[in-house]
């Protein structure tokens, strides 16, 4: 096109398109006449009153009735408790050292010497060891009563249970006595009590500075706390913080041989000790971890009997467990309740994706292939239902082996029993040779029959809890299960309030309602106090506070009205509602847009840019 | 077959005051008329009571044990039928009714608690555990398909009077619940021998639901014997099913029934019609052959716990055939006839399997049955979405004596009864007045949505008559959700149960049951797209009122003729111009690169 003609046309354009004011055509024959000011006034005002409806009721009702109630909860509290900035739990262990035979101030200074070597040793510093002063020499004279270390077990009842304070966690009783060579530290498997022989040449001389017997009680002490220490930590370096950067702790190199000897605890006092975690006890905190349930204040026990033939039809179970479990139940009922239930199940054959029993002429033994005892469990038939009632069940299966098969062992090993992490664990009882026949007296599986089973669950029950398998005193155990339950407690429903936070705020379209925050409230409480008591070393009552803040924070977690998502996505409603919204929307936005173009036009006509 | 049924209790009576056997099963067998055969399996084991309550489990499973505990249940009854026992021509029914429940599930238990609200709670906590135990839909009795049953049930166990006063008997149906093999292999797996063993081994799910009639009980109760010190808890299970021998025998692999051809057809030659072109073929089938088999499809696989504390093992099955036939049974088994009677019962070998097999027959193989004391049917009247009518015709067979019964009927609440239109008649003379048939009536109403009506009528039909009981009802609308998925099929209304009552001048008679089939309700049934259209629908309304109103508020009105009119040629000008001028500003912007 030539430049000459584009000029021209220029001015034309916009004149003719865009200025109704200046008709080009002559030919228009009738204009209507110009609004009147009012009734433009009138206009504007109908549209703005609609769009005031519509903005400031319609709007906020529909936001209303289409939103989900979300109850106000104290995020960064629980953020904070999640992330340990609320508190840093203390293990404060209360030991009385006592001695019959020492003076008074002898044994403080032991003590003092035996404190300052345990501060020493100790690396992980919410777990330590606070030692006080017994009854002393002066104080068992004035109560006339006199004990002399003979051998274990036998002037332990003579002794006042009742003069030690109720929380102390260990009782160390020492005894110089001649005729030993080195130090020996005795415990027993039933009592908190730890003796201290120690050969005459060991005590304290009143000016020496270097004290080989506190050396030595240290760590003995030490070693006894060791793992309950390193499970503490592990537990609460499960989180990254506050002990994230925290290394580990030390613990004593021969725990684990330690452990296989249940009596006595002998040990040189001179050997080195690593700083790092020993292999083995790392191993043993990993299994621990993998086997041990979760904490339950119930849980229910079944005793399976489980045989492919007819017989052994019936067992001696109920003497059986009240001579063999019943102690040990009675004993962890601290920490929680257990119910336990029996059955018998005949014609019940191991399931069939494992390989026949190979006979081992060798041994003159069935044997089953190691690999296959993970899928022994006939989960199809065998009626291993969990107990009714909250609270996991923990299931024990004896398996009597059919008679052709009998003994039944697992190849390459001795054992005939295994475990089954978190879920429980099953002994092959392969009954004695005059068993079997037809006859009643013989389907029936004796008490003593039914002991070595029984022994072995009851030693697998204790690693479900999560008990440590060091020090070998049972008493002494289940303190130690109180303390790394209410840790672990105290850590999951911190963790579960800090889970909480995050969801909310991660999902905007869930529903919080009232009962939740309401759990928050309640955990967040507990939290505290459990946290007061353990920095006070009242450690029932922490795991009592525990168990609360962990039961509140779980029904907050999986609040059920919370887990109902929204049943109709907002598309959803839009699209029923459209016939509604589209022919009442569209006249009001036309028309306001109508009437801004309007009012536009004439202020550009009034005042004219440049 | 009553007779047998008192024989083989006092067999057990006199075993259990010998011995006491933990578990004990029987089978008893007996050919029906039409070629049809009657199992009725029978499986009981106890435990003492103090074992059952310190959770030490042996016969009676822990599962179901573990469930009556927690729910606090002293007595349950549970059953699961299907199909129709066909009473006219195959007599009195097996267990005078007592093991039988109406079409589809019904239970019912006495539960202990302080107060009916808790008696209710444990009752809920019951059905939803024992819907996960059998794989039914026990979970849907809430409190609209739970009665309390005043005069019908009466508890079976042993129960001390303190305890009595708290125990509160609730009962519940599903009838429109299919009872299928997903019911069957928990019910075996509750058994000692789980199907693997015994009589149980017979069991399979594709015979039992191909049946014409079956029934699954299971029954939970206190026994205190005087004999002994100490209750025991006594669990019966049992198994009864009509099998149609014929179609049992039928191969796996070739099931559809064909004509025989007409060379092997014998005929009724005393038929008038008969001749070489026509043949009216004589029903061989309650002659034919058959063994365990053809009919179970598998032989018994040994003996299940027979052995009791002597080492002597029971008889565990036994047949009805007359005397003089005979019945082939493997080796190893037992043989017990009793030229007395008809019955003759088997000693099954312990490992080995056990087949019996009876030859094709001369003379007909069936015994004679006796007859029910009353005929009961059921069925609707009227037509039309509104209003209907229900009418039971209650037969007394018996030509000299009359019979009393307690009829109890549970009605969903959306079928509500009009109480006052309740009548009954003897069919052949209507003259008899209404208070000579229903002696008493406990009605408890309906409420919406909350509890069925309850029905119990205690009626006495007199000999050799029908009575013909009759009453309207109104059909309520339903909420929109309130409908099953398939609507449209209608909705099952609960068998009428009946209790006859036991003759007081004869003390050895018991109370017998017998129930009506279930009846099948439609109900006005709307198009379930209803909300959308109605939600469409107003939506359009209020926009169109709307749009109007707005318009008519916004818009400025004109004269016709003042109205700027819309012309093609214009609309064309326009779009030209601003194409030219976008046109000229790009020809600019070309020149100002030039230059």
């Amino acid at each position: 096109m030539s430049e000459s003609s584009s000029v021209e046309r220029r001015p034309r354009g916009p004149d003719d398109s865009q200025s109704p004011a200046t008709p080009l055509v002559a030919t228009i024959p009738k204009q209507p006449p110009p609004e009147s000011r009012e009734s433009i006034r009138v206009r504007q005002f109908v549209i703005l009153s609609f769009w005031a409806i519509v903005v400031f009721l319609g709007l906020p009702i529909w936001w209303w009735t289409t939103s989900v109630y979300r109850a106000r909860l104290p995020l960064q509290e629980m953020e904070d408790w999640a992330e340990g900035k609320s508190c840093r739990p203390t293990f404060p262990l209360e030991i009385v050292v006592e001695s019959l035979l020492l003076q008074e101030a002898d044994i403080n200074r032991i003590v003092r010497a035996t404190q300052h070597a345990l501060d020493d040793q100790n690396d992980f510093s919410p777990h330590h060891l606070r030692l006080r002063v017994g009854s002393t020499y002066a104080a068992a004279n004035s109560s006339q009563q006199q004990w002399q270390y003979d051998s274990p077990g036998q002037n332990e009842p003579r002794y006042q249970e009742s003069n030690r304070p109720k929380e102390s966690a260990l009782t160390v009783r020492l005894a110089p006595q001649s005729g030993l060579a080195t130090a020996r530290a005795e415990l027993r498997t039933h009592s908190t009590l730890l003796y201290i022989l120690y050969p005459l040449a060991l005590a304290p001389p009143a000016s020496s500075t270097s004290f080989p017997l506190a050396n030595f009680v240290a760590t003995q002490l030490q070693d006894l706390f060791a793992e309950e220490q390193a499970i503490i930590a592990h537990t609460l370096t499960l989180n990254p913080s506050p002990y994230g950067s925290h290394q580990p702790p030390a613990s004593a190199g021969q725990l684990a041989s330690t452990s296989n000897v249940p009596m006595t605890v002998s040990k040189d006092h001179r050997s080195g000790r690593p700083r790092a975690l020993s292999p083995q006890l790392a191993a043993r905190l990993a299994s621990r971890a993998t086997r041990a349930l979760k904490y339950a204040p119930t849980y229910h026990i079944t005793i399976s009997l489980f045989t492919p033939n007819a017989w052994p039809s019936s067992w001696e179970i109920e003497s059986a467990i009240a001579e063999y479990l019943t102690p040990l139940l009675d004993s962890a009922s601290i920490i929680s309740n257990f119910t336990i239930d029996t059955q018998t199940q005949l014609y019940a054959s191991f399931s069939p994706s494992v390989q026949e029993p190979q006979y081992d002429a060798d041994r003159g033994v069935w044997t089953l292939r190691q690999e296959d005892l993970s899928s022994f469990i006939n989960a199809a038939e065998w009626p291993l239902s969990p107990s009714i009632g909250s609270g996991p069940t923990l299931n024990f299966i004896i398996y009597v082996p059919d008679s052709a098969t009998t003994p039944l062992t697992i190849k390459d090993s001795q054992t005939t029993s295994w475990l089954i992490p978190q879920w429980g664990g099953v002994m092959i009882l392969n009954p004695s040779l005059s068993l079997g026949g037809t006859s009643a007296q013989a389907s029936k599986l004796s008490k003593e029959d039914i002991q070595p089973a029984l022994l072995v669950f009851s030693h697998q029950l204790l690693s479900f809890l999560g008990a440590p398998q060091s020090p070998p005193s049972i008493p002494l155990q289940l303190q130690t299960l109180t303390r790394v339950r209410a840790a672990s407690l105290f850590q999951s429903a911190s963790s579960t309030l800090g889970s909480l936070a995050r969801l909310t705020v991660a999902l905007p379209s869930i529903a919080i309602p009232k009962t939740v925050s309401t759990a928050v409230e309640v955990t967040l409480d507990h939290l505290e106090a459990t946290c007061n008591a353990l920095k006070d070393g009242r450690f029932n009552a922490a795991l009592e506070h525990a168990k609360t803040a962990e039961i509140a924070a779980e029904q907050g977690f999986f609040e059920k009205s919370m887990v109902g998502q929204v049943y109709f996505p907002d598309e959803h409603k839009v699209a029923v509602y459209l016939p509604l919204l589209g022919p009442v929307g569209v006249p009001l936005i036309m028309s306001a847009l109508k009437e801004l173009r309007r009012m536009w036009l004439t202020r550009h006509m009034s005042h004219p840019g440049p | 077959m009553r007779r047998f049924y008192l024989l083989f209790l006092s067999l057990l009576l006199a075993v259990a005051a010998t011995a006491d056997p933990q578990y004990e099963e029987h089978l008893h067998l007996e050919p029906l008329p039409q070629g049809l055969l009657l199992a009725s399996f029978n499986f009981k084991s106890n435990a003492t009571l103090q074992s059952f309550e310190q959770q030490h489990f042996k016969y009676i499973p822990r599962s179901l044990g573990q469930i009556l505990q927690h729910a606090r249940t002293k007595e349950l009854h549970l059953r699961f039928s299907s199909g129709r026992w066909d009473a006219e021509s195959w007599g009195a029914r097996p267990w005078d009714g007592k093991k039988e429940g109406g079409t589809g599930v019904e239970v019912w238990a006495w539960i202990e608690a302080d107060t009916g609200e808790e008696a209710s709670l444990r009752w809920i906590t019951l059905n939803h555990a024992l819907s996960g135990l059998f794989c039914a839909s026990l979970n849907f009795i809430d409190s609209t398909r739970t009665t309390r049953p005043v005069h019908t049930y009466e508890p079976v166990g042993d129960h001390s009077n303190t305890s009595l006063s708290n125990l509160h008997l609730l009962h519940g149906t599903l009838p429109r619940e299919v009872v299928c093999t997903e019911n069957l292999t928990p019910f075996l797996k509750l058994l000692p021998c789980k199907g693997k063993a015994g009589i149980s081994s017979l069991l399979n799910g594709h015979k039992l639901f191909d049946a014409s009639w079956q029934s699954m009980s299971i029954d939970v109760r206190p026994v205190c014997p005087e004999s002994r010190s100490g209750c025991i808890v006594e669990m019966e299970q049992t198994v009864d099913m009509v099998l149609d021998i014929e179609r049992s025998k039928r191969p796996h692999d070739n099931p559809i029934p064909r004509p025989a051809p007409a060379d092997q057809l014998i005929c009724d030659t005393s038929k008038s019609y008969s001749s070489s072109e026509a043949c009216f073929p004589i029903d061989m089938s309650s002659m034919q052959s058959w063994s365990l088999s053809d009919v179970f499809g598998r032989p018994i696989k040994g003996s299940c716990l027979a052995n009791d504390i002597r080492g002597d093992r029971s008889e565990s099955v036994c047949i009805s055939v007359p005397y003089e036939h005979q019945v082939f049974s493997s080796q190893g088994s037992v043989e017990r006839k009793d030229p007395s009677s008809n019955h003759r019962c088997y000693v099954l070998p312990e490992n080995d399997a056990f087949e019996m097999a009876l030859p094709q027959q001369e003379s007909q193989a069936v015994l004679p049955r006796p007859s029910p004391p009353l005929y009961a049917s059921r069925s609707f009247t009227g037509h039309g979405q509104e209003r209907g009518g229900v009418q039971s015709l209650l037969t007394n067979p018996s030509p000299n004596a009359a019979v009393s019964f307690t009829y109890f009927e549970t009605l969903p609440w959306f079928m509500k009864p009009y109480l006052h239109t309740l009548k009954a008649q003897i069919a052949a003379s209507p003259s008899q007045s209404q208070e000579e048939i229903i002696k008493s009536i406990y009605y408890r109403p309906a409420l919406d949505r909350q509890r069925g009506t309850q029905l119990e009528l205690q009626i006495s039909v007199p000999p050799a008559s029908t009575v013909r009981l009759t009453y309207d009802f109104e059909k309520a609308i339903l909420r929109y959700t309130e409908y099953p998925p398939d609507a449209n099929r209608g909705f099952d209304v609960a068998p009428a149960v009946i209790r006859l009552h036991p003759d007081p001048a004869n003390p050895s008679s018991k109370a017998v049951y017998l129930r009506t089939t279930s009846l099948l309700l439609s109900l006005p049934t709307p198009d379930f797209s209803m909300p959308y259209n109605v939600i469409i629908l107003t939506s359009t309304v209020i926009a169109l009122a709307f749009g109007s109103i707005y318009n008519l508020l916004v818009r400025r009105f004109v004269g016709a003729d003042e109205v700027e009119s819309f012309s093609l040629a214009k609309v064309k000008a326009r779009i030209k111009g601003r194409f030219a001028v976008i046109k000229d500003r790009f020809s600019m912007k070309k020149e100002k690169k030039t230059q």
